[in-house]
């Protein structure tokens, strides 16, 4: 299962709590009305449970998700790594078509013309790394590919009417 | 009361009101097309796919604004001195912008899409007077947001007594003078009035700045326009659009709950302080798209991440639980119109969630530019802010008319609306989840089964609009006679 697949049922979880949540308040209102100011006492009580709870859990998240961000540290960027550069143009990519496994590789990604992304997807169709192309500037993103097997790198920022049609595929090991 | 006397004001908010919601419909019918397209039903060439969506993309966002604007503006006109006439000239440059949008992309083919990604308009494979005129109809768009802006701003800073009167400064930090002086808070619907008139003049001039400059690039292709700083000042602007249409229409819900639930909605100072938080935090989630530049400076991706976690307290902890304690066991009646609201409140939740999951750093790796991106906006665009003008609609009609949606045809409205809407925003979010792109007019696998699916969904989402717009004329024809002038059914009785 990908990880995408996996922010799918998560989000998916959360969603229908909190359609659960609506449904029980909207179902509510069959039962006996009750006085505003009674309503607002126990709520406001409620609710401040609810900001510490969630600002906790954010300020939680953000802590936990800064290791996982997917730009190259300074010690990254000076460790040994096969360096390949990625010229994307309107509506290809230009990169060498092998590329070996188990290897750490950085790409060089630029764009000749409009704004494009590089967008890597595994044999088995999953997305598993992008970054985008642009002119004037070089964005440098560090990959492993652990599996060989054929990979394909799509376009992943609209670029113009090809769009749809910019891709490349690659192999990585077997050679 | 929802609907007043005034009937200039009311005719201004019908003008902004139904105009955006035709355009609306018109949009839809195009996205629908879209969907059709991708599903391989009736494939369009990439040429006239990418115009349309085009189309879609800035002819919905610019509908929506519209609604926001005409709905803001008429709840603001009881409270503070707005002239008419004024809105009217902010209309009119508007629509004249989105005349020259449907120019640009239908007759000319323009099709860099609503953000015209710089220089991508300079590159494509369409006239080069198709982008003159996109550029300057957006320009004109952008003018008349503008303002529209500055006259509620310089309303809302008139009514309240300055920038601090407005933001409830001493309400909040000096309640015992505040309240020794005599002098009273502004009303709940004042705060998403003061911040889209603050926030969108921001935007605005961002994007007139990025707009003038590429249209001086488009006079003459000599000049340079440096694609991060191009990058930066669109989705500076686009995102605080977006923001402020939900944020415009939120206003609706103030004034619309409580009429719905027969309670009241004061201002308080949680309220002020949440108010003041989305301000700022509504200008630095920007960030979030850029997550992919990895030039960017750092210090940025984690302030996007961080501004856009936080956004969600004061949306849930303020306005919407707010909201859900009006609700409780109010004895609410159930009408098409608190339906619509209600529902909407949902929409914008959810397509909160799945912002927020795309707004963490490692996890957009694997959603950027997916189907998932149109899955979460569209939750709360659809099913938030056109639910809030829908509801909104509903309720100014039921409190005027004798007549009464029967109990059959609001499930019947409910299950096709909500259930079509499902089927086809879940069509995205499956599909973002398996790393389709978005914005393809052929689709890898599974892309076009799943758009066979959203499609039937919408088309389902789109009868029911259909059915609850015939139920709208319906209420519209019941108005008695003697009560014209503004008056409310309950008031006439009375």
């Amino acid at each position: 299962m990908s990880v995408a697949v996996k922010l799918l049922i998560t989000f998916l979880v959360f969603a229908g709590v909190a359609i659960a949540i609506f449904i029980v308040i909207a179902v509510s209102t069959k039962l006996p009305p009750r006085d505003q100011r009674e309503v607002q006492r126990r709520g406001y009580a409620i609710r401040g449970w609810w900001f510490m709870g969630l600002f906790l859990f954010v300020i939680a998240a953000f802590a936990a998700s800064i290791p996982f961000y997917p730009y190259m540290s300074a010690t990254a960027a000076l460790a040994p790594a096969r360096k390949v550069p990625v010229i994307a143009e309107q509506y290809a990519f230009i990169m060498p078509s092998h590329l070996p496994v188990n290897t750490p590789i950085i790409f060089e990604v630029t764009s000749r013309d409009v704004n494009h992304d590089f967008g890597i997807y595994n044999p088995q169709g999953h997305l598993m790394a992008q970054v985008q192309a642009m002119p004037d500037y070089t964005n440098y993103l560090r990959v492993v590919f652990q599996e060989p097997g054929q990979y394909s790198a799509r376009c992943l920022e609209y670029c113009g009417i090809g769009h749809a049609i910019m891709a490349k595929t690659f192999t990585v090991g077997g050679k | 009361m929802i609907i007043t006397s005034d009937k200039t004001g009311r005719r201004v908010m019908n003008l902004y009101m139904g105009t955006g919601l035709a355009l609306t419909a018109l949009m839809m019918l195009a996205g629908l097309m879209l969907r059709v397209s991708q599903a391989g039903w009736m494939p369009m060439s990439p040429g006239q796919f990418y115009a349309v969506l085009t189309l879609h993309g800035a002819g919905l966002i610019v509908a929506l604004m519209m609604c926001g604007m005409g709905g803001l503006w008429f709840l603001m006109r009881r409270e503070t001195s707005l002239s008419a006439s004024t809105a009217v000239a902010a209309f009119s440059l508007v629509v004249a912008g989105v005349a020259g949008v449907l120019i640009s992309t239908l007759f000319g083919g323009f099709a860099g899409l609503y953000t015209f990604l710089a220089p991508l308009p300079f590159h494509g494979s369409w006239p080069n007077w198709s982008t003159g005129v996109f550029l300057i109809s957006m320009a004109l768009i952008t003018l008349g947001w503008m303002a529209w802006c500055l006259q509620m701003l310089g309303a809302v800073l008139r009514a309240y007594g300055g920038l601090r009167g407005a933001l409830a400064w001493d309400f909040v930090w000096h309640r015992q003078a505040f309240d020794a002086s005599g002098r009273t808070a502004p009303p709940p619907q004042a705060f998403p009035a003061l911040m889209a008139g603050f926030d969108g003049m921001l935007a605005g001039m961002s994007a007139m700045l990025l707009g003038v400059a590429l249209i001086v690039r488009w006079m003459d292709t000599r000049v340079l326009i440096n694609p991060l700083w191009a990058k930066n000042l669109t989705y500076f602007f686009a995102h605080t659009y977006a923001n402020l249409i939900i944020y415009m229409l939120v206003a609706l819900i103030y004034v619309g709950m409580p009429y719905a639930t027969g309670r009241k909605y004061h201002t308080s100072a949680v309220l002020a302080v949440g108010w003041w938080c989305s301000m700022v935090l509504t200008l630095t989630n920007y960030f979030h798209h850029l997550y992919m530049d990895f030039v960017q400076p750092g210090p940025f991706q984690y302030l996007g991440e961080l501004s856009s976690y936080l956004s969600a307290l004061p949306v849930t902890a303020v306005t919407i639980f707010g909201a859900l304690m009006l609700v409780w066991r109010s004895g609410m009646k159930w009408t098409l119109g608190a339906i619509f609201m209600y529902t909407g409140l949902i929409g914008w939740v959810v397509g909160g969630i799945g912002a927020e999951i795309d707004a963490t750093v490692p996890f957009n790796v694997h959603l950027h530019n997916t189907l998932w991106v149109p899955a979460h906006f569209h939750t709360y665009l659809v099913g938030g802010c056109l639910l809030f003008a829908i509801g909104w609609v509903f309720l100014c009609v039921e409190s005027r008319s004798q007549r009464r949606t029967g109990s059959l045809m609001r499930w019947l409205i409910s299950l096709l609306t909500f259930g079509g809407m499902s089927v086809f925003l879940m069509g995205f979010y499956c599909a973002g989840a398996y790393g389709v792109p978005r914005r393809y007019s052929i689709e890898p696998s599974p892309g076009p089964d799943l758009a066979k699916i959203a499609t039937i969904g919408a088309t389902i989402m789109m009868i029911g609009f259909v059915v609850a717009l015939l139920e709208g004329v319906r209420l519209r024809f019941g108005y008695p006679d003697q009560t014209a002038g503004g008056q409310s059914v309950q008031e006439a009785r009375a």
